[in-house]
């Protein structure tokens, strides 16, 4: 028998078409997102001049389906307290004309929509970080809070400049430390 | 005599040295608000130009953009869904559905949004 000339043969693209828009549709609310996150970095050394910079305008982008993280910060969007720290912070080390953006991708392991509360959840974020054009491994552990309906992401690593090929002049290597503390806050909603 | 005009020509030269190199260290920020825009272009126009790899020399420039507000949050905006705005000091009066007229520091492109980015910016009008 032509099976495939029965009713429910016809019938079952159109349905399979209706299940894989419903699936998209879905898939698109599961995307939190912000466009003003927060990546706050300190490298200063004991009596001298503070290290420090904060950017407000970084993006993030968390797919709660599957754990899926992106972060996108605009290299020139790091603000300091002194001006020529930021000159030479975007000219000299980061060479922001010529590497415009730092980016994370990973995805949270064992993430799931529905352990979240208001309290802290943790989940370890596993990917890859790139800054200065050059991409390195990143593991770090991330908190969660859900209040409401927004996902407040928070975490802080150590950065080493050399891991990406920044080179600091001997003259000023001892006034900005080896390692890099940045903390990272987004308050996700979708 | 002669002591003392050398102490104080000697004294002359170290003032001015500590005053120019304190004035190179800690020179201000610049100051977006009174540099002169370099472009002026709408929200569609400056996206089309980085999505074609044309925005050369607008990276950390000061530019004036205009477009429909399509988002309204805390201290930043985002024009025609396509240039997302940060300013200085949170803008009042301003709902969805305005035109707006901004100037601002380009920071560069967001990939994850498709936004171009824009900080220090004040309304012009």
């Amino acid at each position: 028998m032509d099976y495939w000339k029965t009713n429910i043969g016809m019938k079952t693209p159109t349905l399979f078409i209706c299940l894989l828009l419903l699936s998209s549709l879905s898939m698109g609310q599961a995307k939190y997102g912000t466009k003003t996150g927060a990546i706050l970095f300190e490298a200063s050394v004991a009596s001298f001049e503070e290290v420090k910079a904060q950017n407000e305008n970084v993006s993030a982008v968390l797919n709660t389906s599957n754990g899926e993280f992106a972060a996108l910060a605009l290299v020139k969007g790091f603000r300091f307290k002194v001006a020529l720290m930021e000159e030479h912070f975007n000219e000299n080390y980061m060479e922001s004309s010529q590497f415009p953006k730092a980016v994370v991708k990973g995805s949270l392991k064992d993430f799931e929509m529905s352990k979240l509360t208001e309290g802290v959840s943790e989940f370890m974020l596993k990917g890859t970080i790139t800054i200065h054009g050059i991409t390195k491994p990143l593991e770090t552990l991330v908190q969660i809070k859900k209040i409401e309906n927004t996902l407040v992401l928070e975490t802080e690593f150590i950065l080493k400049p050399e891991y990406f090929e920044i080179e600091i002049p001997k003259i000023v290597s001892n006034k900005v430390a080896k390692e890099v503390f940045v903390t990272a806050t987004f308050s996700l909603s979708n | 005599m002669k002591k003392k005009i050398v102490f104080l020509i000697v004294m002359l030269v170290l003032v001015v040295g500590a005053y120019t190199g304190y004035k190179y260290l800690y020179k201000d920020h610049r100051n977006i608000t009174k540099e002169v825009a370099i472009l002026e272009t709408s929200a569609a126009q400056l996206q089309a130009q980085f999505q074609n790899d044309l925005a050369v020399g607008i990276l950390n420039k000061t530019i004036q953009v205009s477009g429909v507000v399509t988002e309204i949050e805390g201290k930043t905006l985002t024009i025609d869904e396509k240039v997302h705005v940060s300013f200085t000091k949170e803008p009042t009066a301003l709902q969805l559905g305005n035109t707006v007229h901004i100037k601002g520091r380009c920071i560069g492109y967001d990939d994850l949004f498709d936004l171009v980015k824009i900080d220090q910016a004040i309304l012009t009008k």
